[in-house]
Formats: C-alpha cells, sequence, structure tokens
C-alpha cells in the first residue's frame, strides 16, 4: 500500500449532494421528534418548548411538505444525488458479504469484506431503506394530513404504515448516527458530508473500488494535505 | 351507578327531530344551515355541532311508500374503535358505558373520526378538537334522562339500566316480528355491545349502516403489532449504540483514534487499521 496515501484527501460528495444529504438530515430530525409528539403521550408535555401541540402539528405539517420539496428539488437538480439510489439499487454479492461482516465492524471489530463501490452494502442498506421508507411516508402523510379527500380504508392503513415506517427509520437513524458520528473508526466519513473531502486511507479501506476508481480516471479528485 | 342502555325503537319514530334540536338545546350546538337532501331528510352525517340526526328512508312495496326512520349518534360501543385510536388518551369510558372525550387531552388529530365504524366523531376545526354525543352524561349522573329521551313523544326513545333495556327490546322485538318478519335488533352483537340499542324493521343496510360493524384490521396492525415492533426495533437499535461505543472504548479503538488525530502513527495491523 501507497505509505503516502495516510496523508492523502479524496473528493467525495459535492456541494449539492451535501446540501440535500444535510436538510434532509435536519428535516428528518424534526419530522420524526415532532411526530412523536403526536403518537406518545408522554412526548406531549416536551412540545411545549415549540408552543404547544397545534404549533408541533403545524411544524410537521410544513416541515413534511419542505422536505418532500427539497429532496424533490435535489434530485432533479443533482443527478449525482439520484445516483445515491440508482448505485444502491444495484445490489450484488460483494454488497451481502460486507453486511455479513457488519456486526464485528458494528463492535469496533474488523471482519475481511470483497473491495467496495462508491457505497459499501451497508450503506446501500440504508439508502435503500430510507428512500422506500420516506416515499411510503411522504404519500401516507399526505393522506392523513387531509383525510377528507381520500377514501375512509385508505386513511385507516395509512396511519400503521406511516408510523411503521417511521419507526423503522427511527432504528435505521440511530445505527445511522452511532456510525457517522460515534464509532471511532467510521466516523471519519462525517467529514464527507460536511466538507466533501475524507481521508484517502478510510476511502481506501471502506470503499476500495471505487477508491482506485477515482485515483485512476479522475485524479484532480485526490489532494495532499499536511 | 350500573351499565345503562338507551333503546330506540326506530318502528315508533316519526322522524320529527325534536331529538335532534332537544340535543342542541341542552348541549348549547348552534343550528346549522341544512339543505333538502331527500324529500323530508335534511342532514346526512353528523358534525362537530350536529351530535345526532335523522335519517329517513323511502321503501316502496307492492305500489305503496313506507317510511324507515333512523336517528344516529354515537353508540357509546362496549370496546370502542376511536379509544383505542386516540394518539393522546383523550377518548375513556364511564361506568354506564358512555365513551367521552377529554377535552384538555384531545388534541384534534382526527384519527378516532377515520376509524369509527359509522364515521361519527368529527373534528371542530375552530377549537381542534374532536366532538360527539355525550350521551347526555352530565344529565344521567344528575338523574335526569338524556335530552333526546326527555323530549321524544312517540316512546321512541326509552332509557334506564341495561338489563332492564334489553329485556324490554326482546319483547317489543317479538311483537313487531308479527308484522315485520326482517325485524331484529341492532347493537348488542358487535364492538363489545353498543349502549344503544335499535329495534330494526329491516336490515340494517337498508338503513344505510353497516350490517357487522368492527374495528378497522389496519388499526389491530397498527396499534398492537407494529407500535410495540417498532418500539423493540428503535430499543434494540439504541441498545446496539450503547453496546458499540463500549465495546470500541474496551478495544481503545477511541484513544488510538485521538493518537491518529494527533499525527502519531498507529501500530498498524497490516491492513492500515
Amino acid at each position: 500500500m501507497d505509505p503516502k496515501v495516510d496523508k492523502k484527501e479524496v473528493y467525495r460528495f459535492s456541494l449539492m449532494e451535501r446540501i440535500a444529504h444535510g436538510t434532509h438530515g435536519i428535516a428528518f430530525v424534526v419530522l420524526l421528534f415532532t411526530g412523536l409528539a403526536m403518537i406518545l403521550t408522554s412526548f406531549q408535555p416536551a412540545m411545549k418548548i415549540l408552543g404547544g401541540i397545534n404549533v408541533t402539528r403545524d411544524i410537521h405539517h410544513i416541515g413534511g411538505a419542505v422536505a418532500v420539496a427539497i429532496v424533490v428539488v435535489g434530485f432533479v437538480l443533482e443527478p449525482k444525488f439520484r445516483g445515491w439510489i440508482t448505485y444502491s439499487l444495484k445490489f450484488n454479492k460483494n454488497d451481502f458479504e460486507h453486511i455479513k461482516g457488519f456486526p464485528v465492524e458494528l463492535l469496533g471489530g474488523h471482519s475481511p469484506y470483497p473491495p467496495q463501490g462508491r457505497f459499501n452494502g451497508g450503506e446501500k442498506m440504508n439508502i435503500l431503506l430510507m428512500f422506500v421508507s420516506c416515499v411510503v411516508i411522504a404519500i401516507t402523510g399526505f393522506i392523513i394530513w387531509f383525510p377528507a379527500v381520500f377514501p375512509q380504508w385508505l386513511v385507516q392503513w395509512s396511519y400503521p404504515a406511516h408510523s411503521g415506517f417511521a419507526l423503522l427509520l427511527a432504528a435505521v437513524f440511530l445505527m445511522h448516527f452511532y456510525l457517522g458520528v460515534l464509532h471511532p473508526d467510521s466516523n471519519r466519513a462525517l467529514k464527507g458530508v460536511i466538507t466533501g473531502w475524507v481521508s484517502a486511507k478510510f476511502a481506501r479501506e471502506h470503499y476500495q473500488q471505487w477508491y482506485d476508481e477515482v485515483a485512476e480516471k479522475e485524479p484532480e479528485r485526490i489532494r495532499e494535505v499536511k | 351507578m350500573a351499565k345503562k342502555m338507551l333503546f330506540i325503537d326506530t318502528s315508533l319514530c316519526t322522524g320529527c327531530r325534536a331529538c335532534s334540536v332537544a340535543c342542541k338545546a341542552w348541549n348549547e350546538l348552534p343550528a346549522e344551515k341544512t339543505r333538502r337532501l331527500t324529500s323530508y331528510q335534511s342532514q346526512d352525517r353528523t358534525t362537530p355541532t350536529t351530535w345526532t340526526y335523522v335519517s329517513f328512508h323511502e321503501i316502496y312495496e307492492d305500489g305503496k311508500m313506507k317510511w324507515l326512520m333512523y336517528k344516529h349518534q354515537c353508540y357509546h360501543c362496549g370496546e370502542p374503535a376511536c379509544m383505542k385510536a386516540c394518539s393522546s388518551d383523550a377518548i375513556y369510558k364511564e361506568e354506564e358505558g358512555y365513551v367521552l372525550i377529554d377535552h384538555d387531552k384531545c388534541i384534534g388529530c382526527g384519527y378516532c373520526v377515520a376509524n369509527c365504524p359509522w364515521n361519527v366523531p368529527k373534528v371542530d376545526n375552530t377549537i381542534k378538537k374532536a366532538r360527539k354525543c355525550t350521551g347526555c352524561i352530565d344529565r344521567i349522573k344528575n338523574g335526569l334522562l338524556p335530552a333526546c329521551v326527555a323530549t321524544c313523544q312517540t316512546g321512541a326513545l326509552s332509557f334506564g339500566d341495561r338489563d332492564e333495556m334489553m329485556e324490554k327490546a326482546k319483547a317489543r322485538l317479538a311483537e313487531v316480528k308479527e308484522k315485520h318478519p326482517k325485524a331484529n335488533l341492532y347493537g348488542d352483537q358487535f364492538m363489545g355491545g353498543t349502549t344503544y340499542l335499535y329495534l330494526l324493521l329491516d336490515d340494517p343496510e337498508v338503513y344505510g349502516v353497516p350490517a357487522k360493524p368492527s374495528a378497522p384490521v389496519s388499526l389491530t396492525l397498527w396499534k398492537d403489532i407494529i407500535h410495540p415492533l417498532g418500539g423493540i426495533a428503535a430499543g434494540a437499535a439504541g441498545a446496539v449504540v450503547v453496546l458499540g461505543v463500549l465495546a470500541n472504548a474496551l478495544r481503545g479503538n477511541y484513544s488510538k483514534r485521538l493518537r491518529d488525530n494527533a499525527g502519531v502513527s498507529s501500530q498498524s495491523d497490516g491492513e492500515g487499521r
């Protein structure tokens, strides 16, 4: 391995990608917490901070609409952001191999896996779960918001779908937060979604296939750091 | 107080709608602009300020028309779907069997509206609270008859202890059956037994109400399966986070990372880790 790789950084995410990821993340947290307030009675007193349950609900409704709009705009404007989904849909054997070793990685160990592409198996799973759930949550959320416009059975089935996928995403989000912020090795990725640059060493370890490709075809995306 | 019951003998109802007016008077509900829907009927649903109304069903038999009347209001179910659906524990049951909405807790989410088999509760958008028939619980607790019963001139409405009313209904059904073979009692066989019991002269569908009302399957799935499972999933994820942080700390991964950040080259295990 190139000893200099320690001193290098690779440009991983474009500005639009970072903005789309960041706004989606902020919207997700806001919507999760304001949504929980409407389902858990024990959570309702805490919503006094926001100005009571009615304000909370308005934030949830309008925030939901804005979040959908932002992500759709991000999708239209940035093909690379669309690529997060289309790339993740190409799920192959290598990705399963990566997910198999995941529990060990999660607890701070290392289990060998084949070289990964732009997103590794675990990330693909995260992106796909997020995408499918968000589509369901956005559609059912709209139905719950305007129940008078829709047939009653559709409104009734929207409730379990909306809160079911939201709770699933709450679990996914906890994992994502852990890996991105708390996990001492994988949180090197955090710099990538803030500045766009990640350490080349980290990129090689987690996305070797992608890194080698960039090094070969777009060497301008790799820079030296002092 | 013992369980109460309100018996609605539709065979005696003339559709005078005094019950609807008495309800508005006692509960201080403003009049609403109505429109003619059929020859006599002016309302076809409960609203935040109309808690009871009568529907008129014109049935033609042998070239003759007969009226079938149906007084709609909250049924005050034994196992209310609205109470299960409520997001805020605002719906509760009184010992008499009445299902009530606590407006201090209600947030007007409308989950009760969508899950009631008869679509009874309605959200009042000005106060953002769900409203419906209270069964005149304030009158009952003070030994008075419900407003609709007190005003009913034909004896179509009667109120009393549940067992007594059940017997009265069965006796009346036997009488009515001679002339109306399809007559039936509606209310005691579903939703845990409703507090409002009907004597119908024909099948429930003829009156436009479901023959076998039940809590929606989606409601059971939502409250009994998805919520507990979701709680477990989120809890498990939380546990993995705590475990992961602990495991990493024990393996010394955090201090290694700190050393890396300080620029001290770490011992590599051959994989750059």
